[in-house]
C-alpha cells in the first residue's frame, strides 16, 4: 500500500506521567503504607513527536516499559496525555467522539474483548449493535474475515475452550467488523507458535493492502515487525530514538553485511580475518561480517572455495541491531 | 465525550447487552436453574419481615397492614431492579477498572458512562421485580383502591427519581473505584442500606430521616411512590424528590468525567 499524503497520525511533544504508589517489601512496610503511602512520578512518555501517513504499516520497537503501549493507548483515546498535541484521523483521541472510535480498533494480545463464556459469534453480533453496522455490511465483512482467518467452526465454540491462536483470530474478527481505518496491534502474536504467528502476520498484511488501513504494531517478536513494517519507531525510556526503515537502522547501527557460505574446506584464520570479522566457523558453515563495499570481492573469494554452496548475504538480524542500539543508548546515558 | 447518538441507538445497545447477559445465563444449565430458584426464593424471603410486622402490629407509623404490602411491593420492585440492572453493572465495571479491561468498553463508540452502566445484567433478579408488581397490585386490590391517572403518574415519577438516585450513588462508587480498586463490597453495602427502604420513611426521625430523603434518598424510592399510589402524596414532594435525584445525578456525572481523565488502564 502506498501511503497517501494526508497524515493519519500527528503527534507533537506528547508526554504522559503516572503517579505510582511504592513501598518496601514486608508486613511492616505494608502496614505503614496503610497510614502514609509514598508516591513516585513515572515519566512513561517524554516529548514524543512523529507523523504517520494513511495506509502505512509502522512498528513500535523498544524494551519492556519503553512507553510503547502507553503511546498506543493515548493514540486510541484510552489515556489522557499529560501534555502535547495528538491527532488521529483529524480527531483528538481523548475526546472519545463516536466518529473517531468508529475509525479505529485496538487489539491487545494479553487482554480480550470476547465474552469468555459465550461463542465468539455472540460477541460479533453484539459489536454489530455497538458499532451500528448495517446488516448487509456486517454479513459481508463477517464472511470475508471468517474465510480469511478460517474460523467458521471455531467461532461457534465457547471462547474459554479455544486455543490462544484461535482466540486471537476471533479477537481480530471482532476488532475489524466495523472496518476501522486505523488498526492498533499491541503484541498480537504473544505466546503463539510460529505457524500461528505467520498466519496472523499474513492476515494483517493483507488487511492493510486490501483496505488501505494504517497499521501500528508493537511486538517483542522482531520477525513480526521485520516482516510487516517498512517503517519502525524505536522508543526507549519514553523517547523516540529512531524513526525510519529497518535497513536504515541496520546501516546506522550494524553496517556490516552478514555473509555466510557452506564449503568443504575453509581458508586459514589469518586469511579469513582479511575478508571480514569471523562470527562463526565450523559445522560446515562460515559466517563473516563484511564491510558493504567489500562484499562483491569477498563473495568472489567465498564462491571459489572447494564445494562452495548456499552463499547468503544479508543484514544483521534485527534482534542484534536492537540489542546493540539499546547497549549504546545505555552507555551514552551512563557517560552523560 | 462521544455525543450525537440517538435514543434509539442506546435502546438497541441496552437490548444487545441484555441479550448477551441472557445468553450467558443460558450457557450453563445448572447455573440457569440455580439462579432461577434463587430468584424466586429471594422474592419470597423479602416478604418475611412484613409478615412478622403485620402479625404483631395493627399499624406502623400510620400505615395499615395492606398499605405496608403496597410499600413492600415498591421495595421489592426497586430491590429487584437494583439486583438485575445496577449491581451487576457496577461490579462488572469495577472488575474492568481493576483488571484494565475497561479499555475495550471505552473503545466502543458510545457514552462511556452509559456503556459502564449497561455492561452486565442479572436477568433472573427481574423475577423479584415482577413479584414486587404483584404485591403492589394485591395490596391495592385488598384496599379497594384504584389509583387515578395523576396518582399513577406521580408514582412513576417518584419511581424514576428513586432509580435515578440509585444510579447516581452507584456512579459515585464507580468513580471512587478509579482511585481505590477494590470497592466491590460497597455495592453490597448499598444493597444492605436499601433494606431500610422496606419501612415507611416516617419510621426514621431527625438526622436519619434527612439522610434517607436527601443523601441516600431511600424514601424517594419506596415510601413516596407508595404514598402516590395511595393518593396521599403532595405535589411539592414530587417536585423536590425529582430535583434531589437530578442534582445527585448531575454531581455524579461531573465526578465521572473527572475520574475518567484519571483512568490509567493496567499494565499490558
Amino acid at each position: 500500500m502506498v501511503p497517501s499524503a494526508s497524515p493519519a497520525v500527528e503527534v507533537r511533544g506528547l508526554c504522559k506521567q503516572f503517579r505510582v504508589a511504592r513501598r518496601e517489601a514486608g508486613l511492616g512496610a505494608a502496614l505503614r503504607a496503610l497510614v502514609r503511602r509514598e508516591y513516585t512520578q513515572v515519566d512513561a512518555v517524554k516529548q514524543l513527536s512523529f507523523v504517520l501517513g494513511a495506509g502505512e504499516r509502522v512498528g513500535f520497537l523498544g524494551p519492556n516499559g519503553a512507553g510503547k503501549t502507553t503511546t498506543l493507548k493515548m493514540l486510541s483515546g484510552l489515556l489522557y496525555p499529560s501534555s502535547g498535541e495528538l491527532r488521529v484521523m483529524g480527531h483528538v483521541p481523548a475526546e472519545r467522539r463516536s466518529e473517531f472510535l468508529r475509525t479505529i480498533s485496538l487489539v491487545m494480545g494479553q487482554k480480550r474483548q470476547l465474552s469468555w463464556d459465550l461463542p465468539a459469534v455472540d460477541t460479533f453480533e453484539f459489536n454489530r449493535v455497538v458499532f451500528d453496522i448495517d446488516a448487509g455490511d456486517y454479513r459481508r465483512r463477517l464472511d470475508e474475515l471468517v474465510s480469511l482467518l478460517a474460523v467458521g467452526e471455531v467461532m461457534r465454540r465457547p471462547v474459554r475452550q479455544l486455543s490462544l491462536g484461535e482466540r486471537m483470530k476471533c479477537e481480530l474478527v471482532a476488532a475489524l467488523l466495523h472496518a476501522p481505518q486505523i488498526l492498533f496491534l499491541d503484541e498480537p502474536t504473544i505466546g503463539m507458535d510460529v505457524a500461528m504467528q505467520l498466519s496472523i502476520r499474513e492476515f494483517v498484511r493483507r488487511y492493510n493492502v486490501e483496505h488501505g488501513a494504517t497499521v501500528i504494531l508493537t511486538s517483542h517478536y522482531m520477525e513480526d515487525v521485520a516482516a510487516l513494517c517498512p517503517r519502525i519507531l524505536v522508543i526507549d525510556g519514553g523517547q523516540l530514538r529512531f524513526d525510519g526503515s529497518i535497513e536504515a537502522l541496520t546501516r546506522r547501527i550494524r553496517p556490516l553485511r552478514r555473509t555466510s557460505v557452506g564449503a568443504d574446506e575453509y581458508p586459514p584464520a589469518e586469511q579469513l580475518a582479511e575478508l571480514g570479522h569471523v562470527v562463526e566457523r565450523g559445522a560446515g558453515r562460515l559466517v563473516l561480517d563484511v564491510e558493504p563495499e567489500r562484499v562483491p570481492a569477498v563473495v568472489q573469494v567465498l564462491l571459489a572455495l572447494p564445494g562452495a554452496r548456499e552463499l547468503v548475504v544479508q543484514d544483521a538480524p534485527l534482534e542484534e541491531v536492537m540489542r546493540e542500539l539499546f547497549r549504546r543508548e545505555a552507555g551514552a546515558e551512563r557517560g552523560a | 465525550m462521544s455525543g450525537g447518538r440517538s435514543a434509539g441507538y442506546y435502546l438497541r445497545l441496552v437490548g444487545g447487552q441484555l441479550r448477551m447477559s441472557v445468553l450467558a445465563a443460558l450457557q450453563y444449565r445448572l447455573g440457569f436453574w440455580t439462579e432461577g430458584i434463587l430468584g424466586i426464593l429471594w422474592s419470597a424471603l423479602g416478604m418475611a419481615p412484613l409478615l412478622i410486622a403485620v402479625e404483631h402490629l395493627d399499624t406502623v407509623e400510620g400505615w395499615s397492614a395492606w398499605e405496608l404490602v403496597v410499600l413492600t411491593g415498591c421495595f421489592t420492585l426497586v430491590s429487584g431492579l437494583f439486583g438485575a440492572l445496577i449491581q451487576p453493572a457496577l461490579n462488572e465495571s469495577m472488575n474492568h477498572i481493576r483488571k484494565g479491561t475497561l479499555d475495550y468498553v471505552l473503545l466502543r463508540p458510545a457514552d462511556a458512562l452509559v456503556l459502564c452502566l449497561v455492561t452486565a445484567f442479572a436477568p433472573w433478579r427481574l423475577i423479584e421485580a415482577l413479584g414486587g408488581v404483584g404485591l403492589i397490585v394485591a395490596g391495592l386490590v385488598k384496599l379497594g383502591r384504584v389509583p387515578s391517572g395523576l396518582d399513577m403518574l406521580a408514582a412513576l415519577g417518584m419511581g424514576f427519581a428513586g432509580l435515578l438516585a440509585l444510579y447516581a450513588v452507584g456512579v459515585l462508587i464507580l468513580c471512587a473505584s478509579f482511585r481505590a480498586v477494590q470497592l466491590q463490597n460497597l455495592t453490597f453495602l448499598m444493597e444492605a442500606l436499601l433494606d431500610f427502604a422496606r419501612w415507611p420513611a416516617q419510621v426514621f426521625r431527625g438526622f436519619l430521616r434527612m439522610v434517607f430523603t436527601f443523601v441516600i434518598p431511600l424514601a424517594v424510592m419506596t415510601t413516596y411512590p407508595s404514598e402516590a399510589l395511595l393518593g396521599r402524596l403532595a405535589g411539592g414532594t414530587v417536585l423536590s424528590a425529582i430535583t434531589t435525584s437530578v442534582a445527585l445525578m448531575v454531581i455524579a456525572r461531573l465526578l465521572w468525567t473527572r475520574s475518567l481523565r484519571g483512568y490509567s488502564s493496567a499494565s499490558s
